[in-house]
């Protein structure tokens, strides 16, 4: 992940991962991965890893919680859920948000019909 | 906010339990890794090959895990201790270089903060008093007569305090000294004279009993007395019944009221006061009351809350106006200047205390310079580790911020060291600092120079640390591995910062000695004018007569006829007179003169002379030249007519081209203004005002003609100081046994504490200018040396090709000088620049003085030649055979 790239997207992936737990409740790092890549139809084209950097700065603003648990196909793996918080703020930045670039309008759409 | 305070709980948190977390973090990117496999597999990749597939889709694992830790901990923090702890490692593995560059970086934070803690106490702290922005100095001032400033008379006081609106209050402060009887030996108190609100506009308690009220400044009240803590704990035994009795001031009962605090100074009063008096008691000053148009008082007061001086300076301006027609006789003219009370009390110290700031640091300036040389010769010895960092993925910043946490290390150390020093720099400049600089009580190394002290030393340490952090960074991994030792492949770009560092060291070392230089001219000069008058073997001794006892000026000429002849009677002592004032140490009294028959003066022109009075022995005791007339005789009495003798320049300016023997003077000190006197002589010129300023008219009157109340006796002998004092003091106290002798000196001992302030700047710059030029040296040295070392293969190769050791040697100091001259061509415009800065504080030579100059521009050559000769002197005696195989 280049330097550039991580400063444009670092508060837009917050704020993904954010919709994305708010949409499908609790998911771990690779399901939060997998579910903006194919709502993006790779229109991102990220390191799944990028996403753990999302998930910690969220987890030190307590606007999400993580814990460990079992996988749909038995894995152990560590699934965050939104806080009570994090609800909020999104409310707060969801005006923010339709303001911001056309992909993410997109993404925003496509994860309320899911 | 909220949010902010959770994100660094929750990082301190997981700082705290790192290994953990870093546990935690792993086993989720190893399962993140086994669902991506899994779904490559299930996508049908061969397992190995879906391991690897997965791998790419997340990212590189070692990197992730890093970009966590610094996400999740205090990574600032941690890279910072970390680092430290590297630094002080490297450093200790370096103790040679550690030791220089944190003494050079300690001297120059030393030097500055102990400079700094003076600017500090005596420009910008605030005076000590409660609200001090409102405190102002009221003056009177005269254009037509060329008075910029001066004191006022007390009608006038009372009619500026009684008109204005813009004042809460005013007040007024003179001091002179009054003798204490009655405890011991006579002695003489420092006494503050002031009108009762002096201490409600300074806003002060006293310590015990009451300040003045305003009853106590009226005509008639009984004489009270507030003394300071020192005088009660000292002289005063501590009585703790001291309120309510009395002490005894010039031969009258005071009644003590009040204690004040041994901290409080009253302002514009550089010694310490020991005595406060209301101004209607003043044996002196309480005579003077009455009269409109002296100007002897100080008046100080404070604003009103909003009024701004600006206002006050409108209103007074207004009052001053209706004065001039009210009573045009004392106040045609006269105009009232209002001055911050801070701004009146430094005076013109600032100027040479700026100029001394400057000048260290550009020490500083200096210090950093070499050490940022010193840093980059090491850059470029660690070459090849920060290379190594770089290929191992440290990115520019963050090699950039490891030598700076680096430089950091060394410039707290200098900072700590440099505070130590300052600390022992301050005593010693207190023993240094003229007496006569204002508020030198408050010089010390406090909070606020501490905090000084600190920032200068982060700046510092930023200001050497950045380039060769800037340097080292930009490095080329590539060549820097390949070199074995990266010794000898340094960058050109280096190479030129480095001689670029040395030769500002030299340019800035060049100003630094001009100035030194041109300071020490002028304070050579100064201390071997000739003042007109020969001090040698001089004493000084001063006697005051109580004015309630010695009230009439006959019993002034009676009491100093009678000491003068007990002394004269003493073997060796016969060479004694009576003077008021003496020259430069008594300062000056500057009177208007008329001359009797001259046509009147224009009004641009003024007629003024300076003026002693002085028994007839004075002229032969201070071997000042009777030029043409004659002096004064014992035949010069008060009944006798009045005579005055006029100086060389006063005769040239006033009667060009004419004898002025025979003419007639009107002139007089109180209480005999205007008495017409014959001149019956010229003597030569005298430097009565400073060692520094030329010598102006000077008229001169017997002592018996114009006696005062007290007096200075000036005596030639050849006797030591102490035994001539011995029997001035015996001789006093026989004719009266409560008189005390004061301010007894040497005459050239005096003369030289009346350039201390002088000899104190000369001095200092003269010290840094030192400073400049060692680490200049030090500067040059490491230059050259360094690039010695990396020539010596160079050298091995031109020494086997037949090059002669004197060609080598040659060649060395070439690129010394190359350097120097550099610094120098650089140097020289500075310097000039600087020396027309400093052109007031000169004497005697000019701020351009060619002199100077030269001898500045070949000391810093020869030193830098010689700082260059060494390691030049190593490359001539290079073994080729050695030098070849050396690497």
């Amino acid at each position: 992940m280049s330097a550039d790239k991580s400063d444009i997207l670092q508060g837009t992936l917050d704020l993904m991962v954010l919709k994305t737990l708010d949409a499908m409740g609790p998911l771990h790092g690779y399901g939060i991965a997998r579910r903006i890549e194919q709502i993006s139809e790779e229109a991102l084209q990220i390191n799944q890893g990028t996403i753990y950097a999302s998930l910690v700065r969220l987890m030190q603003k307590r606007w999400i919680s993580g814990a460990w648990g079992i996988s749909d196909n038995n894995r152990k793996a560590k699934f965050y859920s939104i806080t009570k918080a994090g609800r909020k703020q999104l409310n707060a930045e969801a005006e923010n948000w339709e303001r911001i670039s056309a992909v993410i309008g997109r993404v925003l759409r496509l994860a309320d019909r899911g | 906010m909220l949010t902010w305070i959770r994100t660094l709980a929750s990082r301190t948190r997981t700082w705290l339990s790192p290994r953990e977390v870093d546990r935690d973090f792993a086993n989720e990117l190893d399962s993140h890794l086994y669902m991506l496999t899994d779904e490559n597999i299930r996508r049908g990749m061969q397992p190995e090959e879906a391991r690897r597939a997965a791998r790419i889709k997340l990212g590189g694992v070692t990197q992730l895990k890093e970009t966590n830790r610094e996400l999740r901990g205090l990574p600032f923090i941690e890279t910072f201790l970390q680092d430290a702890r590297y630094a002080f490692r490297m450093l200790r593995k370096n103790p040679g270089f550690t030791a220089v560059a944190v003494l050079t970086l300690a001297l120059g934070i030393g030097a500055n903060t102990a400079i700094f803690s003076v600017v500090y106490a005596v420009l910008l702290k605030p005076l000590p008093y409660a609200n001090p922005n409102q405190l102002v100095s009221a003056f009177q001032a005269n254009t037509q007569e060329g008075v910029p400033e001066t004191g006022t008379s007390y009608p006038n006081f009372e009619e500026w305090r009684a008109q204005n609106h813009v004042f809460s209050e005013l007040a007024t402060i003179d001091f002179h000294q009054l003798t204490l009887t009655g405890l011991g030996d006579p002695s003489e108190v420092n006494t503050c004279v002031v009108t009762p609100e002096h201490f409600a506009v300074l806003d002060v308690k006293p310590l015990q009993g009451r300040i003045f009220f305003p009853e106590d400044g009226k005509r008639g009240a009984p004489p009270v007395v507030i003394v300071s803590e020192n005088l009660w704990r000292g002289t005063l035994g501590a009585d703790p019944k001291i309120l309510g009795s009395s002490i005894i001031l010039d031969k009258r009962p005071f009644t003590v009221i009040g204690i004040m605090p041994a901290s409080f100074r009253s302002p514009f009063i550089n010694s310490k006061p020991e005595v406060w008096i209301p101004l209607v008691q003043d044996p002196l000053f309480g005579s003077w009351m009455a009269r409109r148009g002296g100007h002897w008082l100080a008046v100080f007061g404070r604003l009103k809350p909003g009024v701004s001086i600006a206002q006050a300076q409108a209103e007074m301006d207004a009052i001053s106006e209706r004065l001039a027609s009210e009573f045009p006789a004392e106040n045609k003219g006269w105009t009232v200047r209002l001055v911050p009370m801070q701004k009146e009390i430094v005076g013109d110290v600032r100027t040479a205390l700026l100029v001394l700031l400057g000048a260290v640091g550009l020490v500083l300036l200096i210090a950093c310079a070499n050490i940022a040389n010193l840093l980059l010769t090491r850059a470029t010895s660690r070459s090849k580790e920060i290379a190594v960092r770089t290929a191992l993925g440290a990115g520019r910043s963050r090699i950039i911020r490891q030598l700076l946490s680096e430089t950091a290390v060394l410039g707290l150390l200098g900072g700590v060291i440099g505070i130590a020093l300052a600390y022992w720099g301050v005593r010693a400049l207190s023993s240094l600092l003229p007496d006569n600089l204002p508020r030198v009580n408050a010089i010390r190394v406090d909070n606020f120079v501490l905090i000084f002290a600190l920032v200068l030393s982060a700046i510092a340490s930023a200001v050497f640390g950045l380039v060769p952090a800037l340097f080292a960074s930009k490095l080329d991994i590539q060549s820097s591995l390949r070199e074995g030792s990266g010794r000898s492949g340094e960058s050109g770009n280096r190479r030129r910062a480095r001689s670029f560092l040395a030769a500002a060291e030299i340019a800035l070392a060049m100003v630094l000695l001009v100035a030194a230089g041109l300071l020490l001219r002028s304070f050579s000069k100064l201390t071997s004018v000739s003042p007109g008058f020969e001090p040698q073997h001089i004493v000084k001794a001063e006697v005051s007569l109580p004015q309630f006892q010695y009230s009439k000026p006959q019993q002034w000429t009676a009491f100093s006829d009678e000491l003068l002849a007990h002394i004269q009677a003493q073997p060796g002592l016969q060479n004694s007179a009576i003077a008021i004032p003496v020259p430069i140490v008594d300062g000056f009294i500057n009177l208007g003169f008329e001359i009797e028959g001259a046509p009147p003066k224009s009004s641009t022109e003024s007629r003024t002379a300076d003026y002693a009075s002085v028994s007839p022995e004075y002229f032969h005791v201070m071997g000042i030249p009777l030029l043409s007339g004659r002096l004064f005789n014992q035949q010069d009495i008060a009944t006798a007519p009045p005579v005055t003798l006029i100086s060389k320049t006063m005769a040239q300016r006033y009667f060009p081209n004419q004898d002025p023997i025979g003419k007639r003077l009107s002139f007089g000190f109180p209480p005999n203004p205007g008495i017409p006197r014959e001149i019956v002589g010229i003597v030569g010129d005298v430097r009565d005002t400073s060692l520094g300023d030329a010598p102006g008219p000077m008229m001169y009157v017997p002592y018996a003609q114009a006696p005062f109340w007290g007096a200075d006796l000036v005596v030639k002998s050849t006797l030591g100081t102490s035994a001539v004092t011995v029997a001035i003091r015996q001789e006093v106290q026989k004719i009266d046994k409560d008189l005390p002798v004061t301010d007894v000196g040497k005459l050239p001992d005096l003369l030289d504490a009346s350039v201390s302030q002088q000899r104190f700047r000369t001095l200092l710059l003269g010290l840094f200018a030192a400073m400049a030029l060692i680490l200049a040296a030090t500067g040059i040295f490491g230059v050259i040396s360094y690039s010695v070392s990396c020539r010596t293969n160079e050298i091995g190769i031109r020494v086997a090709l037949g090059a002669s050791r004197a060609a080598i040697l040659r060649m060395i100091l070439r690129e010394t000088l190359l350097l120097t001259f550099a610094g120098l061509l650089v140097g020289i415009p500075c310097a000039l620049v600087a020396s027309h800065l400093i052109g007031h504080m000169l004497f005697g030579v000019s701020a351009n003085d060619p002199v100077t100059l030269a001898a500045v521009a070949s000391t810093l050559t020869a030193v830098a030649t010689l700082a260059g000769f060494i390691p030049a002197r190593r490359a001539m005696l290079v073994d080729p055979m050695v030098a070849l195989r050396h690497e």
